[in-house]
């Protein structure tokens, strides 16, 4: 029939035109990042799965038998239950009662307090754990020696290298996520239902006990969860005071897995329980946010009365300025001491002054100079990256882009659950093998970090879309403008205050990030807290300090700089 | 120049059918009103024809050619349309020239074109002296122009309007109404506009279509839906109205009472025998004290009920009276011109002229 395949010539390319005009061409973008995502969850999740599961000899669960019956892997299980609990009570106990300090009395110097939580969350932990070995070792640390000086004694009055000890600094660092979640509530509490209970006859303790307490409890419970998966995902705190003195935790105990001979079925089998562990945390935590919630004490919250301690308030301001000389004053004087010092132990004096740390660190010292060149351009990437494959991600769950859509919120939050020693180990399984040998470039740091960013550069991108009426966008797709165009020209330069601080959380993210680089660095890959814990072996104090003193400087100039683009509170808006 | 065509069309939220089998033809140059409540499925109409959304079942054609149906969907940036939403939806980021000059952008014209076109169009909707403001700093009516003036500068086949006057006050409403209906004589664009509000649709429409529960109830020009409703929908929801329920006896008697029968108009609603429905809307009444004047009318064929005042609004320009009857036992709406007053408690009697009592359906 010559007609009728004439026919189907003439019309062949009709039809494909037709076929283009009904494709939406911005379809493979949004399925690219999809897939993306998707990719980076999957892939290190299921390698875990695979390692600790299957091995040359097929399957069997001998490994999981192991990490439950073998005395080491116990002790490192218990000790971090011990630890992560107690951190959570300290948390709990110091960021709430600065969170009510702050919100409900009238405390002076309020905006200065709130910045030095901020400062606090913004330190690395394993920085202020550093920082502590010089201020509370048991010989040279800097509080035993002025101990000594004044008393006349002999022996240390703190030793930091002890369970406590590792309590004490893993709690002044976590205390601040406690502390933005109880304000947030305490600000929302109004005056009002507290008045409503006193006008029933209620005296300000069974108010307390009857109303405050319950409203802020959810809080409370939420906040203790948090920190405790904090202080559970932490690898070089306890790296760092722990192992010195014998005290394993499960991240540590992972970490001894990769060290020669390498167990790495080992540590993926130990990784499951933590990720496990952290899964049910959350969960439970969104539980009980999620039930009595917020909504609850909603709304503007009214009028607030702040509660007068009159002449009160010089105490309570001393006691606050004092838990905040813990995490911030202390760590940060001893380390620009260290920093400037020609002997770190010593008084700084003019014949002790150097500068020799910093050029040694930025001028002399190649491993240095590699490692703040590869943390620089590895948080400026993650972080550029990230808020974009963020922006997308967030976009398609927002618009519902296809079916199915909503579930990538769930790929997008999903590394929250995995901490970042467990997050390495899975991708140290996937990326050693073909087809993509990323291990040994800073790529796979790359991929590591683009992963364990994504929760907070999505979360901040979908918040900032949900206040972004559609119609806005409709208006520029129906005169013309394609789905990425009128991202690119409407809802993105709508949500620059959004994105602008998406982009600076994951850029504090990475350049403070440890957990998963001390598994997946190598010899040319290394970043600058991987450089900081070698340095410690070596005990470089002076070249820490300038190394620790760069990370902060650079976290507070974006801290800054995001307040000053987007005016936005860090402490506020995480988590 | 382009005819819009709706076949069968359906569109489900969670198994509900928002939108259920529209058929309907929109001529070239026609500007046709969705009107309905609140949940009528008129906004959903609106973004399928936009290519927001994608029907379940039926077409959507523009000059006979599918442009949306269970399996195709042109994107909405292919449609050549513009669409003026209920929120304006004014770009705050971007001046009230760039908001206008942006859908340009896609055009392949010319910078100078562009500017030509922009500048034209804002003469038009008299925002020239603004152009570089920034949305936050007009009122709302202006901002309502610079939407319209976005939406006209790429001289789209086809405009579409979701409630566009419904966040401006009573005033600024009633000019923009003109408004709307001026800028559609000067440039006879295809134009489907979405309210909720029958004045609206009146003023601006050639055709109205009443849609309930996603359903279309009845289509056509306002004097059409306004005299002669086809379901008591209709009737209610189109301006103030009486419906009486009665007996229809043959084509042109309904029984409201077993001693009172009145004459209707000829309707083609078709009944089956029992209750039927009688729209009398309040200015069609002729009200008088005087018995004489009454029976006078009532032998020319004016339907007569005879009631007491219960009540009495003053409103100026006209005046609502309730007039509670002794058969049937209800209360009648009547609106008269201020020139004729009566007093609460007053005995009156209401005439209608059977072309004013419309038979309705009960859907």
């Amino acid at each position: 029939m010559p007609a009728s395949s004439t026919d189907a010539v003439g019309r062949a390319p009709a039809a494909s035109w037709a076929v283009l005009q009904r494709w939406d061409t911005t379809l493979p973008v949004w399925i690219a990042a999809a897939l993306l995502l998707v990719f980076l969850i999957v892939l290190p999740l299921g390698s875990i799965f695979r390692a600790s599961l299957w091995d040359e000899t097929g399957f069997s669960l001998g490994r999981y038998l192991e990490v439950f019956t073998n005395a080491v892997f116990l002790k490192a299980i218990w000790n971090t239950v011990v630890i992560s609990f107690w951190v959570g009570v300290i948390s709990v106990v110091v960021g709430a009662l600065l969170a009510w300090l702050v919100t409900r009395t009238d405390l002076p110097w309020k905006k200065p307090i709130r910045a030095l939580v901020m400062a606090s969350f913004v330190t690395p932990p394993f920085l202020g754990a550093f920082a502590w070995t010089l201020l509370a070792g048991p010989n040279a640390g800097a509080l035993n020696k002025f101990y000594r000086s004044l008393t006349g004694a002999e022996d240390a009055l703190f030793n930091i290298f002890t369970m406590p000890g590792l309590i004490f600094v893993m709690a002044l660092y976590s205390f601040p996520y406690v502390f933005s979640m109880v304000a947030n509530v305490c600000e929302l509490i109004s005056s009002d239902l507290e008045d409503a209970a006193e006008i029933l006859g209620a005296n300000k303790w069974q108010t307390a006990w009857t109303v405050t307490m319950p409203l802020a409890l959810p809080a409370l419970i939420g906040g203790f969860i948090l920190a405790f998966l904090h202080s559970l995902s932490l690898f070089g705190a306890p790296a760092i005071l722990g192992l010195p003195a014998g005290i394993h935790t499960i991240t540590t105990q992972i970490w001894a897995l990769f060290q020669y001979p390498p167990r790495l079925d080992m540590a993926a089998a130990f990784s499951v329980p933590l990720l496990l562990a952290t899964m049910a945390l959350i969960a439970l935590q969104k539980k009980i946010l999620g039930r009595r919630g917020f909504s609850t004490v909603g709304g503007k919250g009214g009028q607030k009365r702040l509660i007068r301690f009159g002449w009160g308030r010089v105490p309570v301001l001393l006691l606050v300025l004092g838990i905040l000389s813990l995490s911030v004053f202390l760590p940060y004087w001893i380390l620009l001491k260290a920093a400037l010092s020609n002997a770190w132990a010593m008084p700084l004096t003019w014949d002790n002054f150097t500068l020799k740390n910093f050029s040694f660190a930025f001028f002399e010292y190649g491993d240095t100079q590699r490692a703040i060149y590869n943390t620089f351009k590895l948080g400026i990437l993650t972080a550029t990256i990230g808020t974009l494959v963020a922006t997308l991600i967030a976009y398609i769950t927002n618009r519902n882009l296809f079916r199915g859509a909503r579930y990538l919120t769930f790929f997008a939050l999903a590394p929250l659950v995995i901490p970042g020693i467990v997050l390495a180990v899975g991708l140290f399984i996937a990326y050693t093998r073909p087809p993509l040998v990323l291990y040994g470039t800073i790529w796979i740091l790359f991929v590591a970090y683009l992963t364990k960013e994504m929760p907070i550069g999505f979360s901040q991108a979908e918040s900032t879309f949900k206040s972004i009426h559609p119609e806005l966008e409709d208006a520029s797709r129906i005169i013309g403008a394609n789905r990425l165009l009128s991202l690119k020209d409407v809802t993105v330069p709508l949500a620059r205050s959004g994105l602008i601080a998406a982009w600076s959380f994951i850029f504090i993210g990475v350049i403070r990030e440890l957990s998963a680089s001390i598994l997946l660095f190598s010899p040319a890959s290394k970043v600058v807290s991987v450089v900081i814990f070698d340095l410690k072996e070596e005990g470089q104090v002076g070249v820490i300090s300038v190394l620790g003193i760069l990370l902060l400087a650079a976290s507070f100039a974006v801290v800054l700089a995001m307040q000053w683009f987007a005016g936005r509170d860090v402490v506020a808006t995480r988590e | 120049m382009a005819t819009v065509s709706f076949h069968g069309l359906t569109k489900k939220f969670t198994g509900m059918a928002a939108v259920d089998d529209l058929r309907l033809e929109i001529k070239d140059g026609e500007f046709v009103s969705l009107l309905g409540p609140s949940g009528c499925g008129k906004t959903t109409t609106l973004r399928l024809v936009a290519g927001f959304l994608q029907p379940d079942a039926g077409e959507i054609r523009v000059n006979d050619k599918i442009i949306s149906s269970a399996s195709t969907l042109i994107p909405p940036e292919r449609r050549n349309m513009s669409m003026i939403f209920q929120s304006y939806a004014i770009w705050p980021h971007m001046t009230v020239f760039q908001n206008v000059a942006y859908g340009l952008k896609f055009k392949k014209l010319a910078g100078r074109e562009i500017d030509e076109k922009t500048e034209r169009l804002l003469r038009v909707v008299h925002l020239e002296a603004l152009k570089a403001r920034y949305p936050a700093e007009l009122s709302g009516g202006q901002q309502q122009r610079v939407a319209l003036a976005r939406a006209l500068v790429v001289e789209p086949q086809i405009l579409l309007l979701d409630e566009p006057l419904s966040n401006l006050d009573a005033n600024l409403r009633e000019e923009m109404r003109f408004e709307i209906r001026r800028l559609h004589e000067e440039f006879g664009i295809t134009t489907i506009y979405v309210t909720h509000d029958q004045a609206e649709a009146m003023v601006t429409s050639d055709r109205i279509v009443v849609l309930n529960k996603g359903r279309m109830v009845q289509v056509g020009t306002p004097s059409e839906i306004f005299d002669q409703p086809r379901t008591r929908f209709v009737a209610e929801f189109i301006g103030k109205t009486n419906i009486l329920s009665g007996q229809l006896q043959d084509g042109n008697a309904v029984s409201l009472a077993p001693d009172l029968q009145i004459r209707v108009a000829d309707g083609s609603v078709s009944t089956a025998s029992g209750e039927t429905f009688v729209c009398i809307r309040p200015h069609n009444f002729v009200l008088t004290a005087d018995e004489s004047e009454a029976r006078e009318l009532a032998s020319k064929g004016f339907n007569l009920f005879s009631g007491v005042l219960e009540r009495r609004i003053y409103f100026g320009d006209a005046v609502d009276y309730t007039v509670t009857l002794a058969l049937p036992p209800v209360s009648l709406r009547v609106v008269t011109p201020p020139s004729r007053q009566f007093d609460k408690g007053q005995r009156v009697f209401a005439l209608a002229h059977p072309d004013q009592c419309v038979l309705v359906g009960d859907d």
